[in-house]
């Protein structure tokens, strides 16, 4: 060890100049520090299609799973195996092997129900050990034929090859449910002791006081979605170009519903088949889409590049409308 | 990984991101003989940034007690563990005053234990649960040994405790930043500051995880993360009370004990924080072997038994503490300036005055001079003036019973 040291005084210069060879040669190779490059298969769609079969429904009044489960009772079941994603700083995940996924549409609305095997609930991110149980579905942007030529990454996209990705959150299903639409810190800690009276109906209730939580709440201040109360929905819309770059659009389109029963989720994630955002995805019955998907199991500490990811896209067809 | 130069522990280390050092770095130093534990620092932080709902187990600034406290429970004993290899011991035979001042450090930082155990993450780290955020005081006051005839005497103590001081070290190779998946967080190029950006920050708790001093905080009411901000708009001369002129942040200015001054790190020996911290080498950084080059710079306590301290502070530790011991004219100097202004001193000028005092310290001659020392600000304006021997004031006989 000491001699190591001595020497890296000594021939610092030489060492250096060859720490610095590397690391561009690294640089040719690698598209960034603590990422693996994908290999070729990667590149390659997944042989099994997706049928997104044509549904004429009567839309049910409340869109939850129990109401739109049966009008997926005629859709092929296409199981997507899932591994620990193991390709971008931080690596993690490998608790979900596959999911279940099935499409519908009806001519307006696509419907994409996904189900997976997970022994906890998770659906609350307050503690800060608590991590949330989410699933994600990623389409490319634009038209896009996925070929191995193409070199589209099923990760996370890749720069000027943009992604939307829709990220469903148990946690948001709970915030939807309470007053004011996000749950709050009493939720997970009733008997925290606090300073301040935030009871608007208590005899000390102190205006000022409330009102100022908005100001020195960073994440409401800058606007920042996971940080607001009544966001209305349990999906988030997002775009990605590669690793890290997850950006919440500006505009929400996509909404869901999830039940949780025997250790299984089921999460149905819906949209309009055509949107004006250009950001979005656009699906066209009678067309072909591509899609990706992520599970994130929260009782195993998921979040983030920690999950279950498919490693290939997955293309999906949609059926031709019929009406009868 | 790429190779950066840490002068804390005298060598190249691997870090994610390419060596970027800022203009000039936010820094402070806390002489920890001086801490009364009264916590006004911690409430000054409070009462500015952290009052709010989601943030009630947040002390961005905290005072614990060592051995036992910490805030988080036992954080650091928790990370040394991580980034035990077995010989995480320093080469202290050759040193270089710029590059090596300490001598090198050749056990692992918590990147280099990363990297080394292969887990797939920039740096090794832990997520405190809830629970080990409360109590911030445990441990408060708690004397290591209390064994009967363990009495106390100098040099070291055998029964002994002592304050640390601590907030976000403004790292200049910073473990939260490494850890962000997203690079939500970024450090400033003026000043070193470092910040999470609260509209990228996804909550995914991997700062939490990997800052080694446990300074970055999820706030479960906005489901993202907030650490300490160096309270920014002060640095940057926003507050009217200085005029434009770059201010101390709120836990330094507040400090009753007077144990903190605060600055910039730069270029200038004349800087009285880089004096301290370059050139003098009386005040050290906390926890180095962590390897993220931390910037909030502690004098060590110097009845505690110097094992511990040289764990706690590098191997800086015994010459740091006899100098403090028995300070020279320009430290003695220097330090006076602690606690004399709101506004950063940028540079400090000395003019001499006669003897007043004499004595042997520990064996060592030690002279004082009542020396005039003057702080200047930004703009090379006096801020402050003050003298070695504080001015005395005798109270009127007739104002005795008044308060
Ligand atoms: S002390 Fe922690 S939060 Fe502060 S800069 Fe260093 S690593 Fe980041
Ligand atoms: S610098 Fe400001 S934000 Fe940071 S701990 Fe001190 S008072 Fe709090």
């Amino acid at each position: 060890m000491k001699k190591n040291y001595l020497l890296l005084k000594r021939y610092g210069v030489a060492l250096l100049s060859c720490a610095f060879l590397s690391s561009a040669l690294f640089a040719a190779e690698e598209t960034a520090p603590g990422v693996k490059e994908a290999s070729e298969e990667e590149f390659t769609p997944a042989k099994e299609v997706v049928e997104v079969k044509f549904v004429q429904m009567d839309r049910p009044y409340h869109l939850d799973v129990d109401s739109l489960q049966g009008f997926f009772k005629d859709a092929k079941a296409v199981t997507v195996p899932l591994q620990k994603q193991d390709k971008a700083f931080p690596n993690g995940g490998g608790s979900v092997s596959s999911a279940e996924v099935k499409a519908i549409h009806d001519g307006l609305t696509i419907y994409f129900k996904i189900s997976w095997s997970d022994s906890t609930k998770n659906a609350r991110a307050i503690a800060v050990q608590e991590f949330r149980d989410a699933v994600a579905l990623m389409f490319p942007l634009g038209a896009v034929e996925i070929t191995p030529a193409e070199h589209f990454s099923p990760r996370m996209g890749d720069r000027e090859k943009p992604i939307n990705l829709w990220h469903w959150k148990a946690d948001w299903e709970a915030d939807l449910l309470v007053k004011g639409e996000l749950e709050d810190v009493e939720v997970q800690y009733p008997n925290m002791h606090d300073d301040f009276n935030f009871n608007p109906y208590s005899a000390y209730y102190h205006r000022e006081l409330i009102t100022s939580i908005e100001v020195l709440s960073g994440g409401r201040a800058a606007n920042n979605l996971l940080s607001q109360p009544g966001r209305g929905r349990v999906v988030e819309d997002l775009n990605a170009e590669g690793f890290g770059t997850l950006t919440t659009q500006a505009h929400q389109d996509v909404n869901g519903c999830s039940k949780y029963e025997d250790g299984v989720w089921t999460v149905i994630m819906y949209r309009s088949l055509i949107t004006v955002d250009p950001h979005d995805v656009q699906l066209v019955p009678g067309g072909t889409t591509y899609f990706n998907m992520a599970v994130w199991n929260g009782g195993e500490q998921d979040r983030n590049g920690q999950k279950n990811i498919s490693t290939q896209w997955h293309p999906a067809t949609l059926e031709r409308v019929a009406w009868q | 990984m790429t190779l950066v130069h840490n002068w804390h522990l005298g060598r190249r280390m691997e870090y994610p991101y390419f060596e970027s050092r800022p203009k000039r770095q936010f820094a402070a130093i806390f002489n920890t003989n001086r801490c009364i534990a009264c916590q006004t620092c911690t409430m000054a932080c409070k009462s500015a940034w952290s009052y709010n709902k989601g943030q009630e187990h947040m002390w961005w600034n905290n005072v614990e007690t060592k051995p036992y406290g910490g805030y988080p429970q036992s954080w650091d004993i928790k990370t040394l563990k991580l980034i035990d290899n077995g010989e995480n011991t320093w080469y202290t035979d050759e040193k270089d005053e710029k590059t090596s001042p300490y001598g090198v450090y050749e056990g692992d930082t918590i990147f280099e234990a990363a990297s080394k155990k292969n887990i797939n993450q920039w740096a090794v780290g832990y997520i405190p649960e809830d629970k080990e955020w409360r109590s911030p005081n445990i441990g408060e006051d708690v004397a290591k040994s209390n064994k009967a005839d363990e009495y106390s005497s100098l040099p070291e103590h055998s029964r002994w405790f002592f304050y640390i001081q601590r907030l976000c070290n403004h790292c200049t190779y910073p473990g939260c930043l490494a850890a962000c998946p997203r690079k939500a967080i970024y450090k400033r190029k003026e000043d070193g500051i470092v910040l999470i950006d609260q509209k990228r920050c996804r909550g995914y708790r991997k700062c939490v995880e990997q800052c080694p001093y446990k300074k970055p905080m999820y706030r479960g009411l906005t489901r993202v993360s907030e650490k300490c901000i160096a309270c920014y708009p002060r640095v940057e001369g926003k507050d009217p009370i200085t005029k434009g002129r770059p201010m101390e942040t709120r836990c330094m200015a507040a400090c009753v004990g007077q144990i903190r001054l605060q600055g910039f790190l730069d270029d200038n020996p004349k800087n009285p924080v880089t004096w301290l911290i370059r050139h003098d080498k009386l005040a050290l950084p906390l926890y180095p072997q962590f390897g993220t080059e931390p910037n909030i710079y502690y004098i060590p306590p110097r009845w505690a038994p110097r094992p511990y301290l040289r764990q706690m502070f590098g191997p800086g530790v015994d010459e740091a503490i006899d100098k403090f011991m028995v300070p020279s004219r320009e430290r003695l100097a220097v330090m006076s300036l602690f606690r004399m202004a709101q506004a950063i001193i940028f540079e400090y000028k000395i003019e001499e005055g006669p003897k007043v005092f004499e004595t042997t310290i520990h064996g060592k001659k030690f002279e004082m001079f009542n020396d005039t020392v003057i702080g200047y600000g930004e703009d090379g304006q006096e801020i402050v003036r003050t003298t070695i021997e504080e001015p005395v004031y005798i109270r009127d006989p007739k104002h005795y019973n008044s308060i």
